[in-house]
């Protein structure tokens, strides 16, 4: 369960539509994110103690993302259009697997596509895959939820940029499809970053970070973890409808 | 008709006053990293409160917390105008752990730095959305002010119609070019200065009564 209220403990699955209104059991509007498999009921809590956790497969940057459209896209003039706009353009997206229940397939595959377990494990060992971001090929991701979305060469739908941002060593990836437009994916890649994050983390103590979109947000990032957690707290006016 | 009357002046002496003393304005210093806000920052609260803000260093992201210094006075021509600082972290769009390695530094500790620097960062950014209602924008005349950064800060403060003033900061530096800096921004008013050794201090606190009292 990727959120959890950090008021009363209560776990929200990614995407989640719940949350946007505060927690349903405590009202408590801060909220920390872990990445894990959709199956797997890893540990609890977000303490810092987790961090190299090889279980957080879908480690990846900070996303600030529930489900931004219902309540931050009417003031957002200067960016694309989010989540649901997205899905919009993404015609093919119906072969997606569900990432989770409210959840844009895109919008899971984006956020996956960012820090991959290598990195995550490197979290530990501070081997600093790559300097390009790009490069971090690392095949042995768990099956979470993200992963086996992005995966999915056969829809051929932008959504497969997964594959080619993990190309280099892509012998395990079913790249039949992949290769045939690894140029539109990066630009595609370009996109989704462009479009989903506020910070990314190219590898530990290495971020970038996208200013428009931090200053577009309601949501505030409160922390940030190696392992592509974060906490956030989310406006009080959330609450309110 | 009487207590009606009462009313009306009742009513009329609490707006008077609402209006007469209205909040403070609070005032983010923005700018890169390493500009020189959180010396500026310290050199106005120093002056006019005697106390300072936050540490300063040549490290870059020595702020990491925005940091906030509440009712200052500010003197001029015989008027007060009281602004909130708030000092922020220097804003950026990389933040990497290996700039902070050149100075003395462990890894684990840059790392982290780099950390609580990016978190800095967004919450500056947050800040600038929401609670501040004017900006001095600090650059160092030193380096050229044609960044992505200053230029979608200064847009993103423009789109919110907040007075801003852009500071030319560490003149006393032999490669300082205050042209340079103004021309880049030319839609605003550049103030030269150098925060460290206090120079043209008079022409700073003018402009912030001008612009924010």
């Amino acid at each position: 369960m990727p959120h959890q209220c950090t008021n009363c403990g209560r776990t929200f699955p990614d995407g989640s539509k719940e949350m946007l209104s505060g927690c349903p059991d405590c009202g408590g509007n801060k909220f920390q994110f872990e990445p894990s498999g959709s199956t797997t009921d890893d540990e609890p809590a977000a303490d810092s103690s987790a961090d190299s956790s090889p279980d957080a497969s879908t480690g990846e940057s900070v996303t600030i993302d529930p489900e931004p459209a219902e309540t931050a896209s009417a003031d957002r003039q200067t960016s694309p259009p989010e989540t649901e706009g997205f899905g919009d353009d993404n015609e093919a997206g119906s072969a997606e697997p569900a990432a989770a229940a409210g959840e844009s397939p895109a919008q899971s595959t984006a956020r996956s596509d960012v820090v991959d377990s290598s990195e995550i494990t490197a979290a530990g060992a501070m081997g600093p895959s790559t300097e390009s971001s790009e490069a971090s090929g690392a095949p042995d991701q768990p099956a979470g939820q993200s992963p086996p979305t992005a995966d999915q060469p056969a829809d051929g739908q932008p959504t497969d940029g997964q594959p080619a941002e993990q190309s280099t060593p892509a012998a395990e990836q079913s790249t039949s499809e992949g290769e045939r437009s690894e140029s539109n994916l990066d630009q595609l890649r370009k996109e989704l970053n462009d479009q989903f994050e506020s910070i990314r983390i190219v590898s530990p103590g290495q971020y970038e970070l996208n200013l428009m979109e931090l200053y577009d947000r309601e949501e505030y990032i409160i922390s940030l973890r190696e392992d592509g957690r974060y906490v956030i707290e989310v406006p009080d006016s959330w609450g309110d409808s | 008709m009487g207590l009606i009357t009462n009313l009306k002046d009742s009513i009329s002496r609490v707006t008077d006053r609402l209006f007469a003393s209205a909040e403070p304005k609070r005032i983010g210093i923005y700018g890169p990293p390493n500009a020189g806000k959180t010396t500026l920052a310290n050199r106005i609260a120093r002056d006019w409160t005697g106390d300072a803000i936050g540490p300063e260093s040549h490290v870059p992201h020595e702020t990491r917390r925005a940091r906030r210094k509440e009712g200052v006075d500010i003197e001029r021509n015989g008027r007060s105008v009281t602004i909130d600082i708030v000092d922020t972290p220097g804003v950026t769009t990389k933040v990497d752990y290996k700039e902070f390695l050149d100075h003395d530094m462990e890894k684990d500790d840059a790392i982290r730095r780099s950390r609580e620097a990016t978190e800095g960062v967004a919450e500056a950014m947050h800040w600038l959305r929401e609670d501040v209602d004017g900006v001095i924008y600090v650059l160092d005349s030193t380096s050229d002010p044609f960044t992505q950064v200053n230029t979608m800060l200064i847009g993103i403060i423009e789109s919110r119609e907040l007075p801003v003033l852009i500071f030319a900061n560490k003149t006393d530096l032999e490669e300082s070019d205050v042209q340079r800096v103004a021309d880049a921004f030319p839609d605003h008013e550049t103030v030269p200065l150098s925060a460290l050794e206090g120079n043209n201090m008079d022409e700073v606190y003018d402009k912030i009564a001008e612009y924010f009292g």
